[in-house]
């Protein structure tokens, strides 16, 4: 049953092509009606949608990242790691930058960066695994899920299936977010990407003789996964996105992070119908010596502002249609607890940026720090359902048709729309 | 229901004869036999399983007890882990926490946190923690690669998924040792209901799906509670002064999750036909099931304090105040309604059959377990005995998920693996690392979830290295399996016959034979070979 479905996603993708026909498109419209659409056959490679998420998994201190400096509050309940005033990169008046995200504050100034505050789930669990597993499979509160929601959007929305890098991830496995029936790959290092024999030649010969193989596969998953695995790697060859060195002085910062998205930054250079891309960038689970403009959080926040900014100066002009997204399980206490850290918390903070998004403002209801304004008298509140956010981006700068099926039981109508893309 | 007896009758007189059906040979029963009861063939199983009956070496193999495994007893010597039980696990976890606390106490750098993540820091206990970690894993691969009661090791991996418990998640990350050798191993061919009650007993699943922390709505300790819930679930990494502002976030009521995935996962299925006020009734008879703390070893035990002692209302029973054995009664209740009947036999036979298993399988677990009231040898039994179990269309049919393909392609060539976690990794590297599937749910029996065009990269990859005899810890003994040969006809005939069990394509030979043209080394040649016959497409099925 399932076999059959993901043959037809290839076989259905090509067909609409093949016949000029789109007929996803005027469901589109009804979503996106105000945007100026084209069917996505009728786009050039490097015109289409790509979106680019970010895992902070640990759950992200909120209020030191996107900093409420205006609130007394927050200064009263954190007297050894709050943000000094002084030293926030001022935003709006209200709220700032923790001083190690500077390098993104030019984005902020040409409206190409917007901030969600108090966003997260509607479930309240504290659990790192529970909070993780309900924001990749959209389906807080609910277990049982054994898909991700972008996998479910490019299961929904086919027009994109006539490529194998559709849909990636950076890392040795498919994330949560990314699990289901549609295809999509697990990239831990394009440069290995393949098999793993050191000379060319050699290297070469074995590809072609499992490929040989895998021909005589016949029908069935298998011959049709080989299949795509075997374009991807002829694809990486003739495209060879390591070739791309990044842009004029940029530099990426050293670590897992930079490297990623300096392969992200390769691949969409490369022009091999990269939709969507996916890695996870840990160590935010700041209990203990969380530190304020410098120490634990602010060095992860430096790699995090500088890989970042790199990215988006990498691309310059590609960053058009691109959207990147940061997520995070949920929030930190309000309060610094005892060991100079914080707890886990509820509603975070998220970044959106990149050419589509509606950039220069904080966006989504501020829920405020008093104590009667908390989640359970501790935590800041949510006041945007991640789904929302979510959603938003999916519709609005993906083109997603319908999404019922993306977020079931739940699907944020347009007024729900945080306002982060431009229409 | 006379109607399914009948046929169920009818069916264990006909099965021996069906396995030795038109168009099977003894030797096709064999290896289908062991592709779907065993971990694949050895080199010269098919043989053996051939001579002495194929029924016979299945009955055998429903009586695990009486299978000589002194060999494997033996090797589990080397896994430290067995000598450990939970209040050393426990005692280590927390001696584990203290010195992360500590190290991040003493010394705040820029990012030494990411460090310590990456152990770049850390102290012995914590490297003996991980290494733990490893060789629970790598236990797993060394009895299905080496033991010889292998349906017993397949079961093993089949409940162990079934009931799944996420080994990432706080405190099971030292409760999962006693859960698979405590929980799980002694009940694998038990009957299904003493299986269901153990696991809802399991530390390791009160905590994983929350019911540790599922108390009546306004109940409260007699005295200060134990801190066991207070604290985070990852990083417990808090100090007393902290625990009094925890200790208000004790919990207050009742917790849906293992009741709900009791029903969905467990026993009746998702389309069950129960409701949310079912869960809750079922949330209310579980609370007070909990655990004690880890400083006291972490067991069972039942709260009182904590339990609803309300009269409850499900599936047209009512349950009034009777502490633990409501549960109980309840679990004996789900154990053994049609739909968890229906639902585990169709899992069971998606496992053993096909992906899309035909309802007369199916229907033969069923009368089966109502017969015996879940004995899961019957059950078993009647699934080898159905005629869907032996239709040509099944052999062959289901493509290796990550776990059977390493353990298979280990057997081939007689690998003699070491407690070091490597083949573990290469299990990981193909999409399904041991334990570490978050979700209830487990993984999935079904090929689309585990195929993907970078997963089967890997298997090549994998399968490469191991014909090449590269990997440490892994001692593959290619010269006892086939002999170095310069004559490639007779090397690839080798490779069809002791380890793809004669089932090699023409098209798979004629490449193979095509790569080897100009290669003169015959220890080479065998290592391509066999690299290509384990990683190409024949191999990936069962």
């Amino acid at each position: 049953m399932t076999i059959s479905r993901r043959v037809f996603v290839r076989a259905g993708g090509l067909a609409l092509v093949s016949l000029g026909l789109d007929p996803l498109f005027l469901a589109r419209a009804a979503f996106a009606k105000t945007r100026r659409l084209s069917p996505l056959s009728a786009l050039s490679a490097s015109d289409r949608p790509i979106l680019v998420c970010l895992f902070q998994r640990g759950a992200v201190d909120g209020l030191n990242m996107i900093v409420p400096h205006g609130d007394r509050l927050y200064y009263e309940e954190r007297p050894r790691i709050a943000i000094p005033a002084s030293d926030v990169v001022d935003l709006d008046g209200h709220f700032g930058l923790h001083p190690s995200l500077a390098p993104l504050k030019s984005l902020w100034d040409n409206k190409s960066l917007a901030v969600l505050h108090g966003i997260g789930s509607p479930d309240s669990t504290r659990s790192h695994f529970d909070a993780q597993d309900y924001m990749e499979s959209g389906t807080p509160g609910l277990k049982s899920t054994d898909d991700g929601w972008l996998n479910r959007y490019c299961e929904h929305d086919r027009e994109h299936a006539d490529t194998p890098f559709r849909a990636v991830a950076f890392g040795p496995q498919l994330p949560r977010i990314l699990a289901g029936s549609a295809p999509s790959l697990a990239i831990d290092d394009l440069q290995a990407f393949g098999l793993r024999v050191p000379q060319e030649a050699a290297r070469d010969r074995l590809t072609k003789a499992f490929e040989e193989l895998y021909d005589g596969a016949g029908t069935g998953l298998l011959a049709s996964s080989s299949r795509e695995g075997f374009e991807a790697i002829q694809m990486l060859k003739r495209a060879d996105p390591t070739q791309y060195r990044p842009a004029g002085d940029v530099e990426y910062p050293s670590g897992r992070l930079g490297r990623t998205l300096l392969q992200i930054a390769q691949l969409i250079k490369a022009n091999v119908g990269l939709e969507i891309a996916f890695a996870d960038c840990t160590g935010w689970d700041t209990h203990v010596n969380q530190g304020s403009s410098d120490g634990q959080l602010s060095a992860r926040l430096r790699e995090l502002g500088l890989a970042l900014s790199a990215f988006t100066r990498d691309l310059g002009e590609g960053m058009r249609n691109v959207v990147v997204l940061t997520m995070s399980e949920f929030g930190r206490t309000i309060r610094e607890n005892g060991n100079s850290g914080t707890d886990h918390g509820h509603a975070t903070a998220m970044l959106v940026m990149g050419g589509p998004v509606n950039g220069g403002q904080v966006l989504g209801r501020w829920p405020g720090l008093e104590i009667d304004q908390r989640f359970e008298g501790r935590d800041v509140a949510v006041t945007t359902d991640f789904r929302d956010l979510f959603g938003e981006i999916l519709a609005r700068h993906l083109g997603a048709t319908d999404l019922a099926p993306v977020f079931p039981g739940y699907a944020p109508p347009l007024a729900r729309f945080p306002g982060a893309i431009r229409v | 229901m006379r109607h399914f007896l009948t046929v169920a009758a009818a069916l264990s007189v006909a099965s021996p004869l069906a396995a030795q059906a038109p168009g099977f040979t003894p030797r096709d029963s064999a290896l289908h036999a062991l592709n779907r009861l065993a971990y694949g063939p050895r080199p010269g199983e098919v043989d053996s399983v051939a001579t002495i009956g194929v029924m016979r070496w299945i009955d055998q193999q429903l009586d695990p007890d009486r299978i000589d495994d002194a060999a494997m007893q033996q090797r589990e010597r080397e896994f430290k882990i067995l000598s450990y039980d939970r209040e050393d696990l426990a005692q280590r976890f927390r001696d584990v926490q203290r010195e992360r606390q500590r190290l991040q106490r003493e010394s705040s750098p820029p990012d030494s946190l990411s460090a310590s993540r990456r152990g770049g820091t850390g102290g012995g206990v914590r490297s003996e923690f991980r290494e733990l970690g490893g060789e629970l894993q790598q236990l797993a691969i060394v009895r299905a690669t080496l033991s010889e009661r292998q349906l017993r090791e397949v079961m093993v991996d089949f409940w162990t998924n079934h009931f799944n418990v996420f080994v990432g998640k706080g405190a099971d990350r030292f409760l999962l040792p006693s859960y698979i050798e405590q929980t799980i191993r002694p009940r694998t061919l038990a009957r299904f209901e003493d299986l269901l009650i153990a696991t809802a007993e399991s530390p390791a699943m009160l905590f994983y799906l929350d019911n540790a922390q599922s108390v009546a709505p306004g109940s409260s300790p007699p005295r200060p509670p134990p801190n066991l819930f207070a604290r985070r679930r990852f990083g417990m990494n808090e100090m007393p002064e902290e625990r009094r502002e925890a200790q208000r976030r004790r919990p207050t009521g009742i917790n849906e999750n293992y009741a709900r995935e009791l029903l969905e996962l467990h026993t009746l299925g998702v389309d069950g036909g129960y409701t949310q006020q079912d869960i809750i009734e079922v949330a209310r008879i579980f609370t007070g099931w909990s655990i004690e703390p880890p400083d006291r070893g972490a067991g069972f035990v039942f709260r009182d304090w904590a339990h609803d002692h309300g009269t409850k209302h499900v599936f047209g029973l009512t349950f009034h105040d009777d502490g633990k054995d409501e549960g109980i009664r309840l679990l004996k209740f789900l154990a053994n309604q049609p739909a968890t009947l229906h639902h585990v036999s169709a899992k069971l036979c998606m496992r053993f059959v096909a992906d899309d298993p035909p309802d007369g399988c199916i229907d033969a677990a069923v009368v089966a377990w109502q017969k015996t009231r879940g004995d899961m040898r019957a059950v078993l039994r009647a699934i080898f005995t159905s005629p869907d179990f032996w239709d040509a269309r099944a052999v062959r049919s289901k493509v290796k998920t990550p776990f059977e393909f390493v353990v298979s392609a280990a057997r081939a060539i007689s690998a003699d693996p070491d407690s070091t976690p490597r083949l573990a990794q290469m299990v990981a590297r193909l999409g399904e690392p041991l334990y570490q599937q978050p979700a209830p749910t487990g993984y999935a029996e079904t090929e689309a979830h585990w195929v993907n065009s970078g997963a089967l990269l890997a298997r090549m990859n994998a399968a490469v290295a191991l014909a090449g005899g590269r990997l440490p810890g892994i001692d593959a003994n290619l010269d006892a399996v086939i002999p170095a040969t310069t004559d490639h006809a007779q090397l690839v005939d080798a490779v069809d016959e002791r380890i793809l069990g004669s089932t090699m394509s023409a098209h798979t030979k004629s490449v193979i034979l095509e790569q080897l043209d100009d290669i003169s080394d015959p220890t080479q040649a065998r290592a391509l070979a066999v690299g290509l016959a384990l990683g190409g497409p024949d191999f990936q099925k069962q």
